[in-house]
Protein backbone atom coordinates (compact mmCIF):
# COMPACT_ATOMS: atom_id res chain seq x y z
CA UNK A 1 0.00 0.00 0.00
CA UNK A 2 2.65 2.58 1.13
CA UNK A 3 4.66 2.24 -2.34
CA UNK A 4 1.41 2.89 -3.87
CA UNK A 5 0.88 6.31 -2.39
CA UNK A 6 4.49 7.15 -2.77
CA UNK A 7 3.84 6.42 -6.52
CA UNK A 8 0.96 8.73 -6.29
CA UNK A 9 2.77 11.24 -4.61
CA UNK A 10 5.64 11.26 -7.01
CA UNK A 11 3.29 11.08 -10.12
CA UNK A 12 1.19 14.03 -8.80
CA UNK A 13 4.66 16.17 -7.95
CA UNK A 14 5.86 15.48 -11.71
CA UNK A 15 2.50 16.49 -13.24
CA UNK A 16 2.88 19.66 -10.81
CA UNK A 17 6.28 20.33 -12.16
CA UNK A 18 5.69 20.09 -15.98
CA UNK A 19 2.47 22.50 -15.68
CA UNK A 20 4.62 25.18 -14.66
CA UNK A 21 7.61 24.22 -17.03
CA UNK A 22 4.62 24.85 -19.62
CA UNK A 23 3.97 28.16 -18.63
CA UNK A 24 7.74 28.58 -19.99
CA UNK A 25 8.93 29.94 -16.39
CA UNK A 26 12.03 28.28 -16.43
CA UNK A 27 12.97 30.48 -19.77
CA UNK A 28 11.94 33.54 -17.91
CA UNK A 29 14.73 32.45 -15.12
CA UNK A 30 17.42 32.85 -17.58
CA UNK A 31 18.55 29.20 -16.99
CA UNK A 32 16.41 28.20 -20.16
CA UNK A 33 19.49 28.24 -22.54
CA UNK A 34 20.83 25.83 -20.27
CA UNK A 35 17.89 23.57 -20.59
CA UNK A 36 17.81 24.39 -24.00
CA UNK A 37 21.80 22.80 -24.52
CA UNK A 38 20.69 19.78 -22.34
CA UNK A 39 17.51 18.52 -24.49
CA UNK A 40 18.70 19.62 -27.48
CA UNK A 41 20.57 16.91 -28.51
CA UNK A 42 18.20 14.09 -26.93
CA UNK A 43 15.59 15.11 -29.48
CA UNK A 44 18.03 14.82 -32.25
CA UNK A 45 18.00 11.26 -33.89
CA UNK A 46 21.59 11.81 -35.46
CA UNK A 47 23.15 12.49 -32.11
CA UNK A 48 20.97 9.76 -30.26
CA UNK A 49 22.38 7.31 -32.94
CA UNK A 50 26.14 8.45 -32.83
CA UNK A 51 26.01 8.99 -28.94
CA UNK A 52 24.59 5.69 -28.27
CA UNK A 53 27.20 4.30 -30.85
CA UNK A 54 30.36 5.74 -29.16
CA UNK A 55 29.20 4.87 -26.04
CA UNK A 56 28.60 1.31 -26.60
CA UNK A 57 31.86 1.29 -28.42
CA UNK A 58 33.72 2.30 -25.25
CA UNK A 59 31.39 0.00 -23.29
CA UNK A 60 32.45 -3.18 -24.59
CA UNK A 61 36.73 -2.31 -24.64
CA UNK A 62 35.94 -1.68 -20.57
CA UNK A 63 36.49 0.88 -18.42
CA UNK A 64 40.06 0.79 -18.55
CA UNK A 65 40.09 2.67 -21.92
CA UNK A 66 36.46 4.12 -21.82
CA UNK A 67 36.54 6.11 -18.78
CA UNK A 68 38.90 8.25 -21.17
CA UNK A 69 35.71 9.76 -23.10
CA UNK A 70 34.54 10.99 -19.34
CA UNK A 71 36.54 14.07 -20.42
CA UNK A 72 36.79 13.73 -23.72
CA UNK A 73 33.50 13.71 -24.94
CA UNK A 74 32.32 16.57 -23.10
CA UNK A 75 35.23 18.82 -23.85
CA UNK A 76 34.75 17.63 -27.67
CA UNK A 77 31.50 18.85 -27.44
CA UNK A 78 32.39 22.42 -26.67
CA UNK A 79 34.69 22.42 -29.45
CA UNK A 80 32.98 22.06 -32.15
CA UNK A 81 30.46 24.30 -30.45
CA UNK A 82 33.05 26.65 -30.55
CA UNK A 83 34.51 25.93 -34.21
CA UNK A 84 30.88 25.78 -34.89
CA UNK A 85 30.64 28.96 -37.04
CA UNK A 86 33.87 27.88 -38.90
CA UNK A 87 32.11 25.19 -40.87
CA UNK A 88 29.09 27.97 -41.08
CA UNK A 89 25.95 26.15 -42.82
CA UNK A 90 27.84 23.17 -44.10
CA UNK A 91 25.37 19.93 -43.51
CA UNK A 92 27.36 17.64 -41.04
CA UNK A 93 25.06 14.75 -42.77
CA UNK A 94 27.94 13.31 -44.99
CA UNK A 95 30.60 13.15 -41.51
CA UNK A 96 27.47 11.76 -39.35
CA UNK A 97 27.24 8.77 -41.64
CA UNK A 98 30.74 7.83 -42.03
CA UNK A 99 31.38 7.90 -38.21
CA UNK A 100 28.11 5.66 -37.96
CA UNK A 101 29.61 3.20 -40.62
CA UNK A 102 33.16 3.53 -39.20
CA UNK A 103 32.25 2.89 -35.21
CA UNK A 104 29.53 0.30 -36.34
CA UNK A 105 31.66 -1.70 -38.22
CA UNK A 106 34.20 -1.87 -35.29
CA UNK A 107 31.14 -2.64 -33.21
CA UNK A 108 30.43 -5.54 -35.34
CA UNK A 109 34.28 -6.53 -35.94
CA UNK A 110 34.88 -6.80 -32.26
CA UNK A 111 37.59 -5.02 -32.83
CA UNK A 112 40.48 -4.36 -29.84
CA UNK A 113 40.74 -0.70 -30.58
CA UNK A 114 43.55 1.01 -29.01
CA UNK A 115 42.97 3.85 -26.46
CA UNK A 116 44.11 6.82 -28.03
CA UNK A 117 42.05 5.76 -31.59
CA UNK A 118 39.00 5.81 -29.18
CA UNK A 119 39.77 8.88 -27.93
CA UNK A 120 40.80 10.74 -31.46
CA UNK A 121 36.98 9.04 -32.80
CA UNK A 122 34.96 10.26 -29.92
CA UNK A 123 36.29 13.83 -30.16
CA UNK A 124 35.45 13.55 -33.57
CA UNK A 125 32.29 12.38 -33.01
CA UNK A 126 31.68 15.49 -30.27
CA UNK A 127 33.26 17.93 -32.38
CA UNK A 128 30.70 17.53 -35.37
CA UNK A 129 27.97 17.22 -33.15
CA UNK A 130 28.63 19.67 -31.13
CA UNK A 131 29.50 22.00 -34.76
CA UNK A 132 25.64 20.60 -35.56
CA UNK A 133 24.11 21.35 -32.16
CA UNK A 134 25.24 24.88 -32.53
CA UNK A 135 24.32 25.58 -36.05
CA UNK A 136 20.54 26.01 -35.25
CA UNK A 137 20.93 28.44 -31.97
CA UNK A 138 19.51 31.47 -32.27
CA UNK A 139 21.38 34.89 -32.06
CA UNK A 140 19.54 35.75 -28.73
CA UNK A 141 20.73 32.12 -27.28
CA UNK A 142 22.99 32.58 -24.06
CA UNK A 143 26.11 30.94 -25.55
CA UNK A 144 27.81 29.76 -22.06
CA UNK A 145 24.39 28.53 -20.86
CA UNK A 146 23.53 26.12 -23.81
CA UNK A 147 27.32 25.04 -23.74
CA UNK A 148 27.10 23.96 -20.07
CA UNK A 149 23.91 22.39 -20.68
CA UNK A 150 25.30 20.38 -24.12
CA UNK A 151 28.34 19.33 -22.20
CA UNK A 152 26.44 18.61 -18.98
CA UNK A 153 24.19 16.15 -21.27
CA UNK A 154 27.27 14.80 -23.11
CA UNK A 155 29.28 13.13 -19.97
CA UNK A 156 25.97 11.79 -18.58
CA UNK A 157 25.06 10.24 -22.02
CA UNK A 158 28.44 8.98 -22.34
CA UNK A 159 29.06 7.67 -18.90
CA UNK A 160 25.63 6.05 -18.58
CA UNK A 161 25.71 4.69 -21.89
CA UNK A 162 29.22 2.97 -21.12
CA UNK A 163 28.08 2.09 -18.15
CA UNK A 164 25.34 0.11 -19.50
CA UNK A 165 26.79 -1.64 -21.45
CA UNK A 166 29.78 -2.88 -19.82
CA UNK A 167 27.18 -4.02 -16.99
CA UNK A 168 24.93 -5.76 -20.03
CA UNK A 169 28.69 -7.31 -21.50
CA UNK A 170 29.24 -8.57 -17.34
CA UNK A 171 33.15 -9.04 -18.00
CA UNK A 172 35.69 -8.54 -20.41
CA UNK A 173 36.71 -12.28 -21.02
CA UNK A 174 33.47 -12.99 -21.90
CA UNK A 175 33.25 -16.13 -25.03
CA UNK A 176 32.93 -14.38 -28.24
CA UNK A 177 29.38 -16.13 -28.86
CA UNK A 178 27.89 -15.81 -25.79
CA UNK A 179 24.08 -14.30 -27.27
CA UNK A 180 25.64 -11.18 -25.03
CA UNK A 181 28.41 -10.44 -26.86
CA UNK A 182 26.98 -11.59 -30.10
CA UNK A 183 23.79 -8.81 -29.29
CA UNK A 184 26.48 -5.67 -28.79
CA UNK A 185 27.48 -6.53 -32.57
CA UNK A 186 24.66 -7.39 -34.15
CA UNK A 187 23.86 -3.44 -32.68
CA UNK A 188 27.02 -2.36 -34.32
CA UNK A 189 25.44 -3.93 -37.72
CA UNK A 190 22.64 -2.29 -37.17
CA UNK A 191 24.52 0.89 -36.92
CA UNK A 192 26.98 0.64 -39.53
CA UNK A 193 24.38 -0.54 -42.02
CA UNK A 194 22.01 2.92 -40.91
CA UNK A 195 25.72 4.50 -41.76
CA UNK A 196 26.01 3.11 -45.22
CA UNK A 197 22.08 3.87 -46.17
CA UNK A 198 22.66 7.72 -45.01
CA UNK A 199 25.77 8.34 -47.01
CA UNK A 200 23.92 6.76 -50.17
CA UNK A 201 21.07 8.60 -49.68
CA UNK A 202 23.18 12.39 -48.74
CA UNK A 203 25.13 11.61 -52.01
CA UNK A 204 22.04 11.20 -54.17
CA UNK A 205 20.02 13.67 -52.76
CA UNK B 1 8.32 -4.00 -6.50
CA UNK B 2 11.72 -2.11 -6.26
CA UNK B 3 11.77 -1.68 -9.66
CA UNK B 4 8.28 -0.16 -10.47
CA UNK B 5 8.94 3.07 -8.47
CA UNK B 6 11.61 4.32 -10.58
CA UNK B 7 9.65 2.76 -13.76
CA UNK B 8 6.54 4.79 -12.93
CA UNK B 9 8.55 7.78 -12.27
CA UNK B 10 10.47 7.08 -16.12
CA UNK B 11 7.38 6.97 -17.46
CA UNK B 12 5.44 9.73 -15.98
CA UNK B 13 8.27 12.14 -16.61
CA UNK B 14 8.80 11.08 -19.96
CA UNK B 15 5.15 11.50 -21.10
CA UNK B 16 5.39 14.96 -19.55
CA UNK B 17 8.56 15.51 -21.54
CA UNK B 18 7.48 18.71 -23.79
CA UNK B 19 8.71 18.95 -27.25
CA UNK B 20 9.02 22.79 -26.65
CA UNK B 21 12.15 23.34 -28.47
CA UNK B 22 11.79 25.14 -31.67
CA UNK B 23 13.89 22.07 -33.53
CA UNK B 24 13.18 21.42 -37.14
CA UNK B 25 13.33 18.00 -37.80
CA UNK B 26 11.10 17.84 -41.14
CA UNK B 27 10.49 14.34 -42.10
CA UNK B 28 11.14 12.48 -39.60
CA UNK B 29 8.20 10.72 -38.52
CA UNK B 30 7.51 10.35 -41.94
CA UNK B 31 11.14 8.57 -42.84
CA UNK B 32 11.08 6.36 -39.75
CA UNK B 33 7.29 5.25 -40.60
CA UNK B 34 8.27 4.40 -44.17
CA UNK B 35 11.36 2.69 -43.37
CA UNK B 36 9.75 0.70 -40.98
CA UNK B 37 7.37 -0.23 -42.62
CA UNK B 38 8.86 -0.67 -46.51
CA UNK B 39 10.43 -3.94 -45.52
CA UNK B 40 7.52 -5.21 -43.86
CA UNK B 41 4.78 -4.58 -46.15
CA UNK B 42 5.77 -6.44 -49.28
CA UNK B 43 5.09 -9.61 -48.79
CA UNK B 44 7.68 -11.32 -50.66
CA UNK B 45 10.36 -9.23 -48.77
CA UNK B 46 8.91 -10.47 -45.54
CA UNK B 47 9.20 -14.23 -46.30
CA UNK B 48 12.75 -13.88 -47.68
CA UNK B 49 13.51 -12.29 -44.66
CA UNK B 50 11.88 -14.51 -41.88
CA UNK B 51 13.55 -17.71 -44.03
CA UNK B 52 16.82 -16.29 -43.85
CA UNK B 53 16.67 -16.30 -39.98
CA UNK B 54 14.70 -19.82 -39.58
CA UNK B 55 17.97 -21.26 -42.16
CA UNK B 56 20.45 -19.30 -39.88
CA UNK B 57 19.19 -20.89 -37.16
CA UNK B 58 18.90 -24.33 -38.40
CA UNK B 59 22.26 -24.06 -39.62
CA UNK B 60 23.36 -23.69 -35.92
CA UNK B 61 26.74 -22.30 -35.21
CA UNK B 62 28.48 -19.77 -36.72
CA UNK B 63 25.43 -18.98 -39.01
CA UNK B 64 22.84 -18.13 -36.33
CA UNK B 65 25.22 -15.17 -34.74
CA UNK B 66 27.28 -14.01 -37.93
CA UNK B 67 24.15 -13.72 -39.99
CA UNK B 68 22.43 -11.10 -37.59
CA UNK B 69 25.91 -8.93 -37.65
CA UNK B 70 26.11 -9.13 -41.27
CA UNK B 71 23.13 -9.35 -43.06
CA UNK B 72 21.70 -5.72 -42.28
CA UNK B 73 25.30 -4.14 -43.65
CA UNK B 74 24.60 -6.36 -46.81
CA UNK B 75 21.49 -5.47 -47.26
CA UNK B 76 22.55 -1.69 -46.85
CA UNK B 77 25.14 -2.04 -49.62
CA UNK B 78 22.42 -3.19 -52.19
CA UNK B 79 19.97 -0.36 -50.56
CA UNK B 80 23.27 1.98 -51.70
CA UNK B 81 23.24 0.73 -55.03
CA UNK B 82 19.41 1.27 -55.22
CA UNK B 83 19.46 4.77 -53.91
CA UNK B 84 22.02 5.36 -56.57
CA UNK B 85 20.32 3.81 -59.63
CA UNK B 86 22.59 1.06 -60.19
CA UNK B 87 20.72 -1.46 -62.88
CA UNK B 88 20.68 -5.13 -61.43
CA UNK B 89 19.60 -8.00 -63.67
CA UNK B 90 15.81 -9.18 -62.81
CA UNK B 91 15.01 -7.83 -59.19
CA UNK B 92 11.70 -8.94 -59.36
CA UNK B 93 12.38 -12.79 -60.58
CA UNK B 94 14.96 -12.94 -58.41
CA UNK B 95 13.21 -11.68 -55.32
CA UNK B 96 10.78 -14.15 -55.86
CA UNK B 97 13.30 -16.50 -56.65
CA UNK B 98 15.07 -15.63 -53.12
CA UNK B 99 11.76 -16.90 -51.50
CA UNK B 100 11.38 -20.04 -53.15
CA UNK B 101 14.98 -20.95 -52.34
CA UNK B 102 15.42 -20.04 -49.33
CA UNK B 103 12.00 -21.60 -48.57
CA UNK B 104 13.20 -24.84 -49.97
CA UNK B 105 16.40 -24.95 -48.04
CA UNK B 106 14.43 -24.91 -44.83
CA UNK B 107 11.70 -27.05 -45.91
CA UNK B 108 14.84 -29.78 -46.83
CA UNK B 109 17.25 -28.93 -43.50
CA UNK B 110 19.13 -28.16 -46.25
CA UNK B 111 23.01 -28.33 -44.63
CA UNK B 112 25.59 -25.84 -46.88
CA UNK B 113 28.96 -25.33 -45.86
CA UNK B 114 28.35 -22.08 -43.93
CA UNK B 115 30.70 -20.02 -47.18
CA UNK B 116 28.10 -21.52 -50.06
CA UNK B 117 25.03 -20.12 -47.13
CA UNK B 118 26.74 -17.29 -46.41
CA UNK B 119 27.27 -16.10 -50.63
CA UNK B 120 23.40 -17.44 -51.07
CA UNK B 121 22.13 -14.97 -48.94
CA UNK B 122 24.14 -12.05 -49.18
CA UNK B 123 23.35 -12.31 -53.02
CA UNK B 124 19.78 -12.17 -52.16
CA UNK B 125 19.95 -9.80 -49.53
CA UNK B 126 21.84 -7.24 -51.95
CA UNK B 127 18.82 -7.56 -54.44
CA UNK B 128 16.47 -7.24 -51.72
CA UNK B 129 18.39 -3.87 -50.26
CA UNK B 130 18.31 -3.24 -53.83
CA UNK B 131 14.68 -3.12 -54.10
CA UNK B 132 14.29 -0.58 -51.22
CA UNK B 133 16.24 1.46 -51.96
CA UNK B 134 15.49 2.25 -55.24
CA UNK B 135 11.68 2.41 -54.27
CA UNK B 136 12.68 5.12 -51.51
CA UNK B 137 10.78 8.08 -51.02
CA UNK B 138 12.98 11.01 -52.11
CA UNK B 139 11.50 13.78 -49.51
CA UNK B 140 12.64 11.44 -46.05
CA UNK B 141 14.76 12.32 -43.73
CA UNK B 142 17.97 9.76 -44.66
CA UNK B 143 18.61 8.68 -41.15
CA UNK B 144 15.37 8.14 -39.86
CA UNK B 145 14.44 6.16 -42.88
CA UNK B 146 17.60 4.69 -42.71
CA UNK B 147 17.20 3.79 -39.15
CA UNK B 148 13.55 2.81 -39.93
CA UNK B 149 14.38 0.15 -42.19
CA UNK B 150 17.54 -1.51 -40.39
CA UNK B 151 15.63 -1.92 -37.60
CA UNK B 152 12.64 -3.46 -39.45
CA UNK B 153 14.71 -6.10 -41.40
CA UNK B 154 16.67 -6.47 -37.99
CA UNK B 155 13.76 -7.52 -36.02
CA UNK B 156 12.08 -9.90 -39.13
CA UNK B 157 15.43 -11.68 -39.07
CA UNK B 158 15.28 -11.92 -35.36
CA UNK B 159 11.36 -13.01 -35.85
CA UNK B 160 12.96 -15.59 -37.56
CA UNK B 161 15.54 -16.87 -35.12
CA UNK B 162 13.16 -17.02 -32.66
CA UNK B 163 11.11 -19.57 -34.85
CA UNK B 164 13.81 -21.34 -35.63
CA UNK B 165 14.60 -22.23 -31.81
CA UNK B 166 11.55 -24.61 -32.55
CA UNK B 167 14.75 -26.85 -34.35
CA UNK B 168 15.37 -27.90 -30.77
CA UNK B 169 12.20 -30.07 -30.35
CA UNK B 170 11.54 -32.62 -32.85
CA UNK B 171 7.53 -31.53 -32.94
CA UNK B 172 8.65 -27.71 -34.14
CA UNK B 173 11.39 -29.59 -36.57
CA UNK B 174 8.44 -30.42 -38.40
CA UNK B 175 6.22 -27.50 -38.33
CA UNK B 176 9.19 -25.27 -39.28
CA UNK B 177 9.73 -27.25 -42.42
CA UNK B 178 6.21 -27.19 -43.15
CA UNK B 179 6.95 -23.10 -43.19
CA UNK B 180 9.53 -23.70 -45.06
CA UNK B 181 7.38 -25.35 -47.59
CA UNK B 182 4.86 -22.21 -47.26
CA UNK B 183 7.44 -19.76 -47.89
CA UNK B 184 8.35 -21.69 -51.07
CA UNK B 185 5.08 -21.57 -52.20
CA UNK B 186 4.76 -18.19 -51.84
CA UNK B 187 7.44 -17.63 -53.46
CA UNK B 188 6.06 -19.59 -56.41
CA UNK B 189 3.15 -17.35 -56.96
CA UNK B 190 5.45 -14.19 -56.79
CA UNK B 191 8.13 -15.96 -59.10
CA UNK B 192 4.87 -16.63 -61.80
CA UNK B 193 4.04 -13.16 -61.02
CA UNK B 194 7.47 -12.45 -62.08
CA UNK B 195 7.86 -13.58 -64.94
CA UNK B 196 4.79 -12.96 -66.33
CA UNK B 197 2.83 -15.72 -66.38
CA UNK B 198 -0.55 -13.91 -65.27
CA UNK B 199 -0.55 -10.13 -64.83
Amino acid sequence: MKPNILRAAIAALMLIAGANAAEAHIVAARLGDFYMGVVHPLTDLGDVVLWTATGVLAGTLGGAKGRWLIPVFPLGLLAGLLLGHVFGAVSTQLADAAMMLAIGMLLAAAAQVPTALLCAMAFVVAVIRGAANGADLAPETDRVLFAAGLACVGYAAITLTMALTAAFRRTAADSATSWRAIAVRALGGWIAAIGLMMASLALAS
Amino acid sequence: MSFRLPLTTAIVSLALMQPALAHEQAGVAGGLVSGLLHPITGIDHLIAMVAVGIWGAQLGAPAIWILPITFPLVMAIGGVLGVLHVPLPFPEVMIAASAVILGIAVAARLRLPFAAAAIVVAVFAIFHGHAHGAELPRAANALAYGVGFVTATGLLHLCGIAIGTLTRWPAGERVIQGLGAGIAAIGCYFLAQGVGAFA
